[in-house]
C-alpha cells in the first residue's frame, strides 16, 4: 500500500495539470464585439484628470506618514500633564454655581 | 543585421494616446493584440461560464483606467494586473453574497480518485489532469478556500509565479503574499489529506 504522502504528491501533480488545462477551454468570438459595443457606449475618455482617483493614489502613499504623526501626537498627549487643566475646569464649574441671572445680564 | 520593426504598426503607447485623445475605435487594436493573453489568465481563475463576462469586464476597466497608465511600464503587465484583480473581485463578491454554489464531490468522483491513486490506470499525470474529474476536484478544493487564499494559491502554487510577481499583480505587499501562500498551501494539503483518508 502506498503512503499517504505519496498519494498527496500524486494528487497535487494532477491538480496542477488540471489547472493548466483550463486555459485550453474554448471561448466564442462574439465577446470581442460585445466588448467594443460596451466601450463605444462609454464614449471617449475624459482628458481632464480624475481628482478622486488621484487623491486615492496619494492617500495610501501618505498613510505611513499619517500613522507616524498620530503616534507622535499620542506620545505627546500621554506625556502632557492634565492636572492644571482639570483644576481650571473644576474652579470654573464651581463658579458657575454662584452665577445668577443678575450676574449674567447685569440686571 | 536586424530587420526594422513594422513601420506601419503603431506602438501601444501611440494607440493609448489616440484613445485618450478621443479615438474610441483604436481600442480594438489593443483588444485584438491582447485578447488571447487576457483570456488565458481569466480562464484559469474564474468558472468557465463566467469567462466571457469577466474578460469583457477586464477590458472595460482597462479602458476606463487608460488615463492612469504610465508609459514607463509594460501595457501587457498592467493589463494582467487588472485581469487578476478583476478575478479576485469576482471571488470576493461571490463569497460575500454566497450566490455561487459550492461544488461537491459525488461517488463517481471518489471512485475516480481511488482508481487514479491506486495507479490502476496506465495514464500519465498529463492525461489524467485533462480529465473532467480532475478539474472538478480542483474546483471542489478551491471552493473551500477564501477569495484571498484562492488567488494566492492559484498564482504562486499552481501557476508558479514568484511571490514578488504575485504581489505586483494583486497589489499586495510581499510579506502578505508570503504569509497567505504558506497558509493556503497548508489548507489545501489538509483538505486533500482528509479527502484521501476518507
Amino acid at each position: 500500500m502506498r503512503s499517504l504522502q505519496h498519494e498527496l504528491r500524486v494528487l497535487k501533480k494532477i491538480l496542477r495539470q488540471a489547472y493548466h488545462e483550463k486555459e485550453n477551454l474554448e471561448v466564442g468570438e462574439q465577446w470581442r464585439l460585445n466588448v467594443m459595443h460596451r466601450i463605444r457606449r462609454l464614449g471617449p475618455l475624459e482628458s481632464t484628470p480624475n481628482y478622486l482617483m488621484l487623491f486615492e493614489q496619494f492617500l495610501w502613499r501618505l498613510t505611513p506618514a499619517t500613522c507616524f504623526l498620530v503616534l507622535i501626537l499620542v506620545t505627546l498627549l500621554l506625556k502632557f500633564d492634565f492636572t492644571p487643566q482639570y483644576e481650571v475646569f473644576t474652579s470654573f464649574i464651581n463658579d458657575m454655581e454662584e452665577l445668577s441671572l443678575v450676574q449674567l445680564f447685569g440686571v | 543585421m536586424k530587420m526594422p520593426n513594422h513601420p506601419t504598426r503603431p506602438s501601444d503607447e501611440d494607440i493609448i494616446r489616440r484613445i485618450i485623445d478621443g479615438d474610441v475605435n483604436s481600442f480594438e487594436h489593443l483588444l485584438k493584440k491582447y485578447q488571447d493573453h487576457l483570456l488565458r489568465i481569466v480562464k484559469k481563475h474564474v468558472p468557465y461560464n463566467e469567462v466571457e463576462e469577466m474578460a469583457q469586464e477586464v477590458f472595460v476597466r482597462a479602458y476606463q483606467a487608460l488615463p492612469n497608465f504610465r508609459e514607463a511600464g509594460s501595457f501587457k503587465q498592467w493589463l494582467s494586473a487588472i485581469a487578476v484583480r478583476t478575478c479576485y473581485d469576482f471571488w470576493r463578491n461571490q463569497y460575500r453574497s454566497r450566490e455561487f454554489p459550492m461544488s461537491d464531490l459525488s461517488d463517481s468522483h471518489r471512485g475516480w480518485l481511488e482508481k487514479t491513486l491506486s495507479n490502476q490506470s496506465d495514464q500519465s499525470f498529463y492525461e489524467i489532469g485533462q480529465e473532467k474529474e480532475a478539474r472538478e476536484l480542483l474546483d471542489w478544493a478551491l471552493d473551500r478556500l477564501s477569495a484571498e487564499d484562492r488567488m494566492v494559491l492559484e498564482l504562486v502554487y499552481l501557476e508558479g509565479l514568484s511571490v514578488k510577481e504575485t504581489a505586483e499583480l494583486l497589489g499586495w505587499s510581499v510579506a502578505n503574499v508570503k504569509v497567505r501562500s504558506h497558509r493556503s498551501r497548508k489548507k489545501l494539503e489538509r483538505l486533500l489529506t482528509e479527502l484521501i483518508s476518507t
